[in-house]
């Protein structure tokens, strides 16, 4: 996968339409090792369709992969 | 009203010379009709270039994605137009469906009706077991009295993130595989021989890591006028 923007510069994106995240709460999530947040477990697992996005937000935060 | 939104990200493509009529809502109740909380239109090219941004009254009950999109599609052809809606769960317990109808315009085909293709958003989290990463979809022909050019068209809904999707289309025994790469928004039509050693086209499967906007399309020969515009069928494997 690649990426065009940055994500970090996109906080107020909503990233899972279904848990509803948003870019800036997986960001910090990742800061202070606290991904996944609780009842954000199913984030990227449900429909699927931001599992791209999440993947490469995970790598660039730092935070570990989805199981 | 509950206190937190729901959201569904969908979407469809639009040609040139199409009347393209999109109902915001396809659900009805007894006691009316229910409204969506708030609708966003982007539209963007095949490159995945943003061309059009359009908040869209909710209260507007068919929007002419037509005529909205006349002059971007009339400079850049296809187009890809993303739904970016906001709901109360409470409103829509499972997710909110845009349909649509679709004519060329002075053209004696029939018109066609689809479901949007919902692409990121609407399974909600009660069902967080029913996780399937590979998103296979299958689409099975049957030979119709005209003669029709069949394709699918793929679109990429993330923001970031590239995609690709292998398209499989099967000729009797024979499997042919095309692999198709998506950067972020960008989409594609992807044209499907119409016969293989002999065999004619008889299904196609899409194969993609994540969810991608996805339609299965047949034009009429010699005019391209569009006989079928319809979703592909999801399957577990």
């Amino acid at each position: 996968m690649t990426t065009r923007a940055d994500p970090a510069a996109h906080d107020a994106v909503i990233l899972c339409y279904c848990t509803m995240l948003t870019v800036a709460e997986l960001r910090r999530a990742c800061a202070s090792g606290r991904w996944p947040l609780q009842g954000k477990e199913n984030t990227g697992k449900l429909c699927t369709g931001c599992l791209g996005d999440l993947l490469l937000c995970l790598r660039e935060f730092g935070g570990r992969n989805v199981e | 009203m509950s206190n937190s939104l729901s959201a569904l990200l969908s979407a469809t493509f639009h040609e040139p010379g199409y009347e393209h009529l999109v109902e915001l809502v396809h659900q009805r109740d007894p006691a009316g009709r229910r409204r969506l909380t708030s609708l966003d239109l982007s539209v963007f090219d095949a490159d995945g270039k943003l061309l059009h941004e359009h908040p869209v009254e909710t209260g507007v009950e068919t929007l002419d994605l037509g005529a909205l999109l006349a002059p971007i599609a009339g400079q850049h052809g296809r187009v890809m137009a993303v739904f970016d809606a906001r709901y109360d769960d409470i409103a829509f317990p499972y997710r909110p469906h845009h349909y649509a109808y679709l004519h060329r315009k002075g053209s004696a085909t029939p018109a066609l009706y689809y479901a949007v293709s919902a692409a990121l958003g609407g399974v909600p989290d009660r069902l967080g077991n029913v996780s399937r990463l590979n998103n296979f979809d299958t689409y099975v022909f049957r030979g119709g009295p005209h003669a029709t050019q069949y394709s699918v068209m793929l679109g990429n809904l993330g923001r970031f993130a590239s995609a690709e999707a292998q398209v499989f289309t099967y000729y009797g025994a024979a499997r042919v595989e095309r692999t198709v790469a998506l950067a972020p928004r960008a989409h594609a039509e992807v044209a499907l021989a119409p016969e293989h050693g002999g065999q004619r086209l008889t299904r196609v499967e899409t194969k993609s890591l994540f969810r991608l906007a996805s339609y299965v399309v047949g034009r009429r020969k010699p005019s391209g006028d569009l006989i079928l515009f319809d979703h592909l069928f999801t399957f577990f494997k």
